[in-house]
């Protein structure tokens, strides 16, 4: 490979020394190696006035070293940013070659210069959002179904935490402590890839919301037991005292008074429920942060990470101002 | 049944204790349809206590209850004595009425809801019905033009009396009533008083602990003064407050009450 690279190096040498030979009038090929070694020196002007030396050839003539000049100005203005400059000179080329690829490519290229930021902002952005905007969906459907799933599972877990029932109740703690006590991402894992190996193999989207489910459950089931427990102990026994059972106060009495007091923890958690979801992306999921990451490691454009920022946002604060909204509805027969 | 005779409520020998401190000490109390009873007695005296385990929020340790005759609240099993099942339980609660010193409204329920929720959930009646029952025990205790607002916005009165409506929306059979008018301002002590006379004079039996002398002298049947989880004393209301009074306790008791 390399033998072969300079060889065609070497028989190139000896076409431009004979082209050089050839025509007389002017020596190009000196004037090249000067203008080079002038900005190899830094002195791009000296450069420029040497390059512009060379004229337009006439009909017939051998156009290489005219355009090679221009184009060689172009680069050097362009480094400049005398855009407008630069564009002159391929302008110069393109009015005698208008086919000439490399004059029209870096025109193009210059203009892309020129056009203002956002613009670019917003052509990647277009190209994004229809990727990310899947992965969004399925980062809400994920989020959906565990706030489906877990304050159903928190309330059986805060239900069996205070029964007295001690099998139940040291079942819920043990759930409470595993799932507190291990980190998510090591749940997941688990739940997808080692249950296969028990003979259970799952979808990304089933294991995702049991994973998220089983452990949002056990974060909610110790905020409702608390919640539960603060109420105070007068209510249970006014409501046994008109003769409801226990799940009979507990559905119509205390249960209700809780939603209040539930709300800023709760609300906290599944906050924080929109952004742990970003961890299932590890189990072969595509959900926003995983097409976010798509995009990147595809485009190493970071418009993408960026995007995806927003859209968490944009997830979050409506969901903060929902759970504001429930927590006022909640609340409002404390007001005098 | 021999109801002319028969007690609606017995107590035989009812002992409830906390660790080593017995609050009740082996109580005997008889009941008849219709009578009024008030207990006085210091802070501290079991009273409490007493009416709990009569409607069965206390498991005692020892002794019987009786109700309309039958035994209740407790079951043999392998010569050991057991809580009765959940339901009995609740059916028992749910034929006699507890009117707590703090109310314990529902804060959740308008005040009409408060007082249908007994008839709707535990009686399963139909919303219609058990609105109508809560509208004539609203207009009972004069609350009828507050049924729409929540317990929140209430006199501690008007709560009381909402809490006494809230119990008779049952159709109890005995009422109990534990300091009613004790969390309230002096001035708001008078309708509770006077909603708790209606019933009395409709017929219901009640047992109430109060530390308000006039209003027992005015309204019981019996009073019964109780002190370290017995009971100490027991007559009429011109016995017992009479001046006469020849236990040391009871006057010295009297005494910083009046
Ligand atoms: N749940 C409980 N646990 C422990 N001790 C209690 C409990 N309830 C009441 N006691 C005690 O039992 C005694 C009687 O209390 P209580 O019936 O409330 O008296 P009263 O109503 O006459 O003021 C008191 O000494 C009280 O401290
Ligand atoms: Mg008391």
């Amino acid at each position: 490979m390399k033998y072969v690279s300079s060889r065609a190096l070497v028989a190139l040498f000896f076409l431009c020394t004979l082209a050089g030979t050839c025509r007389g009038a002017m020596d190009y090929d000196q004037l090249f190696r000067q203008s080079s070694d002038l900005m190899a020196q830094g002195d791009l002007d000296g450069a420029l006035t040497l390059l512009k030396q060379v004229p337009a050839p006439a009909p017939g003539e051998d156009a290489g070293p005219f355009v090679s000049s221009r184009m060689q100005a172009a680069r050097i203005l362009a480094s400049q940013e005398e855009t407008d400059k630069a564009l002159a000179a391929c302008q110069e080329v393109l009015r005698l070659f208008p086919d000439n690829s490399e004059a029209r490519n870096f025109v193009a290229a210059l203009k892309d210069q020129l056009r203002p930021k956002w613009h670019t902002v917003l052509a990647d952005t277009l190209r994004f959002l229809p990727a990310l905007g899947r992965g969004a969906m399925m980062t809400l459907l994920l989020v959906l179904c565990t706030m489906l799933v877990s304050p159903l599972g928190g309330l059986l877990i805060a239900l069996g935490r205070i029964s007295t029932l001690r099998p139940v109740s040291g079942l819920c703690w043990f759930i409470i402590w595993f799932f507190r006590g291990t980190p998510l991402l090591l749940q997941l894992f688990f739940i997808y890839y080692g249950l296969p190996s028990l003979g259970i193999t799952l979808s990304p989207m089933t294991a995702a919301v049991i994973g998220l489910g089983l452990n949002y459950s056990a974060y909610l089931g110790e905020i409702i037991r608390g919640a539960i427990q603060s109420i105070d102990h007068g209510q249970m026994e006014a409501a046994k005292a008109i003769g409801m059972s226990y799940g009979q106060a507990m559905r119509r009495v205390i249960i209700p008074q809780t939603y209040k007091r539930l709300m800023p923890p709760v609300g906290n958690e599944f906050i924080a429920l929109i952004k742990d979801t970003a961890l299932v992306s590890t189990i072969a999921m595509v959900e926003l942060m995983r097409a976010a990451d798509q995009l990147f490691n595809t485009y190493f454009n970071i418009t993408a990470l960026v995007l995806a920022a927003m859209i968490y946002l944009v997830l979050t604060t409506i969901f903060t101002f929902i759970f504001e909204k429930i927590e006022y509805r909640a609340g409002i027969y404390e007001q005098r | 049944m021999n109801s002319a005779s028969q007690p609606l409520l017995t107590l035989e020998n009812i002992t409830k204790r906390f660790k080593d401190l017995t609050a009740v000490n082996g109580i005997n109390l008889e009941v008849s349809p219709g009578e009024k009873l008030v207990i006085i007695g210091p802070s501290g005296s079991g009273k409490s206590t007493l009416l709990r385990s009569i409607n069965l929020l206390e498991e005692i340790d020892e002794g019987t209850i009786r109700f309309e005759g039958r035994e209740v609240g407790y079951v043999m099993r392998h010569g050991k004595r057991h809580a009765d099942r959940p339901q009995a339980i609740s059916a028992l609660r749910a034929e006699i009425g507890m009117v707590f010193q703090h109310f314990h409204l529902f804060p959740h329920m308008t005040v009409l809801g408060n007082v249908m929720e007994g008839p709707l959930t535990v009686q399963c009646k139909p919303a219609d019905e058990a609105r109508s029952i809560a509208d004539g025990m609203l207009a009972k205790v004069g609350l009828s033009d507050k049924r729409d607002v929540f317990p929140a916005t209430l006199s501690g009165g008007q709560k009381q009396r909402v809490a006494i409506a809230r119990a008779l929306a049952m159709h109890p059979k005995m009422m109990l009533f534990d300091e009613p008018t004790s969390a309230l301002d002096p001035e708001l002590v008078g309708e509770v008083f006077d909603a708790i006379h209606t019933l009395a004079d409709e017929g219901m039996t009640m047992i109430i602990v109060t530390h308000h002398m006039g209003f027992a002298r005015e309204l019981a049947d019996r009073v019964i003064f109780m002190d370290g989880g017995n009971f100490l004393a027991e007559g009429t209301p011109e016995e017992l407050f009479s001046k006469g009074q020849d236990n040391e306790r009871i006057r010295s008791f009297l005494n910083r009450l009046l």
